[in-house]
């Protein structure tokens, strides 16, 4: 296997260069760089904090679509994840009479462990459900999490109602912060699309299209369920890590079936089985969010206008729209788009 | 050549329907063997229950002497034995490829594909079935004919010992009919054991040594196709009373 690893990272210079002078490797690049760009066009903490949160709930959603898309496994309940890791990293920040030796990337180390081991919980419970039902159930662990960790008795272990609070951040520099998050989630993209390259991610998806065509071709689909969903529940608790120190606090609210429908959203605007798409959906419901806030905030008595500003209302305009006139999602459509213009340009 | 495929008083019942009832026979390795019946007789359901994907009410199956009675379907296929669906099923979203990669991706696969790399190993074998030049294509644009030459492709992506074929002329052109009889008797001239079922019944008998007749979940007869053919009971099971059989 290092043979295979070697042989890879040799032929990864010229890998690169091709994959640059793709359209697609050129679009990702030109991404990359204008995330890259922003800090140094910006010192304002609440823009830079606002991307900080688009690049977290890209990792969330990625996590969810590397299940749902590419393995066939729609979880209704991802939120549990974004959960356990959040508490997780608190507990280990500001908890235990060790907190204050711990740095940010231990207690994430730890939330990520912890998130894994409830991934492989979930995915056996949940093994025996196919579509709606596993969608009902995980959405069901989501809400008992929830209900579990309000519980006042249980008050001295699980924090209760107030959760955890005075949970510091990364960095108080929001510089700091917004290259590492912009760091972490690069390489969580490029794992994750690199899994559904491979051999294992042909097995994924042969799980997704016909899970009874893939136990007929000797493959073991419990156990591939499983791993799948302790990858996605991985990211999905680095995610979850991440926000708990962004937010400064975790409570049992993050457990709510709202963020599990959210992230499905992003993923699917964004388009499904592509990842890279739920980055798009990620910053597009991020971005937008932001600007629609800032319109309720003029005050204006146009009916119109107020109706805009109104989250729920624009976006559920927006998912009819995409499903309508894009439903393979933004990122294809748009890649589709800008092809074209590419080609028009270069006078093919 | 021993006994590679021995089924002892298999049984399967739905609830108050008995689709299998204390069926037994033995298949040597190598064999070419056919299975007729008319609809409903239970042929895909002794299918089902051989390769795991039914659990039979009482009865034994034992592959190659290790007993396989009830295993996950999973474990049968890599213990060495394939088989193809009455109804052709694929992975719609991936290349014809990737689909035979899947199968050279298992436990057993990996043992045979390990060292020339499952990808070319999948492309060996899609070569062999004759599909080649569609590589890169989903199977959502092919052809029934090239659907069932790929439902066969996928299944000996683990070099199966036995392979257990469903209706695989089912839904076929004369020409396309050919193509698939000389790939199956080419698997058995490789050493295959084949275990087919058919509905073309004057392919069929032409095709195979031998022939097991079912009617109504039960054994009705057991030998070459001259034999079968003029057993009176497979004749009425066909037919009805006071018909000959042409």
């Amino acid at each position: 296997m290092f043979q295979k690893i070697q042989k890879k990272l040799i032929g990864l210079p010229a890998y690169l260069k091709d994959w640059i002078l793709t359209f697609k490797g050129g679009i990702t690049i030109f991404c990359l760089v204008l995330l890259f760009i922003v800090p140094l066009l910006t010192q304002n903490a609440f823009y830079l904090e606002i991307m900080v949160l688009a690049m977290i709930y890209s990792i969330f959603a990625a996590s969810w679509d590397f299940l749902a898309g590419f393995t066939g496994q729609v979880s209704f309940g991802h939120a549990i994840f974004l959960g356990i890791s959040g508490y997780g990293v608190s507990a280990m920040l500001v908890e235990y009479s060790f907190s204050p030796f711990v740095p940010w990337w231990g207690a994430l180390i730890v939330g990520v462990l912890i998130s894994v081991l409830i991934g492989f919980i979930v995915g056996i419970i949940c093994l025996r459900l196919k579509g709606p039902y596993l969608a009902l159930g995980t959405m069901t662990i989501g809400v008992m999490m929830m209900n579990l960790f309000k519980i006042a008795e249980f008050k001295s272990f699980l924090w209760g109602d107030e959760g955890i609070s005075a949970v510091p951040a990364i960095s108080s520099d929001s510089t700091v912060v917004y290259i590492t998050v912009l760091f972490l989630m690069i390489i969580s993209m490029i794992t994750m699309i690199q899994i559904t390259k491979s051999n294992t991610g042909t097995i994924f998806k042969s799980i997704r299209d016909d899970e009874t065509g893939a136990e007929a071709s000797g493959i073991n689909t419990t156990k591939y369920k499983v791993i799948a969903f302790m990858i996605s529940s991985l990211f999905a608790g680095l995610a979850g890590g991440l926000l708990a120190m962004y937010n400064r606090s975790v409570n049992p609210l993050i457990f709510q079936p709202l963020f599990s429908f959210l992230v499905l959203v992003m993923a699917a605007m964004g388009g499904i089985a592509t990842i890279s798409g739920s980055a798009l959906g990620a910053f597009i419901y991020i971005l937008l969010s932001e600007v629609l806030r800032s319109l309720e905030e003029i005050g204006t008595t146009n009916p119109v206008l107020i109706a805009l500003s109104d989250p729920s209302f624009v976006f559920s305009i927006l998912l009819i729209l995409i499903i309508r006139f894009a439903s393979e999602g933004i990122l294809k459509a748009a890649l589709e788009r800008l092809k074209n213009f590419w080609d028009v340009i270069l006078g093919r | 050549m021993g006994i590679i495929l021995e089924v002892k008083n298999l049984t399967k019942k739905f609830g108050g329907l008995t689709a299998v009832n204390d069926f037994s026979f033995e298949i040597r390795r190598g064999d070419f063997v056919g299975l007729i019946g008319p609809n409903g007789a239970g042929k895909t359901t002794i299918f089902n229950l051989i390769s795991g994907f039914e659990k039979p009410s009482s009865g034994s199956i034992r592959f190659d002497s290790t007993d396989i009675t009830g295993l996950n379907p999973y474990k049968i296929v890599n213990l060495g034995v394939a088989r193809t669906f009455q109804l052709v099923r694929s992975f719609k979203f991936l290349s014809l490829l990737d689909n035979i990669t899947v199968s050279c991706l298992s436990k057993r696969g990996k043992q045979f594909s390990k060292k020339i790399g499952a990808e070319e190993y999948a492309s060996s074998i899609l070569a062999s079935v004759g599909l080649i030049d569609k590589a890169t294509i989903p199977p959502v644009v092919l052809p029934h004919g090239d659907l069932r030459k790929l439902q066969i492709g996928k299944a000996i992506g683990g070099n199966p010992e036995l392979l257990l074929l469903d209706e695989p002329f089912s839904g076929l052109s004369f020409e396309e009919q050919v193509g698939i009889t000389n790939l199956i008797k080419k698997l058995n001239d490789d050493g295959v054991t084949i275990f087919m079922t058919g509905h073309v019944l004057r392919e069929l008998m032409t095709l195979v040594p031998r022939v097991i007749a079912m009617h109504q979940g039960k054994l009705i007869a057991d030998g070459p196709p001259e034999m079968v053919a003029n057993n009176k009971i497979v004749m009425e099971a066909y037919l009805g009373k006071g018909e000959g059989f042409a």
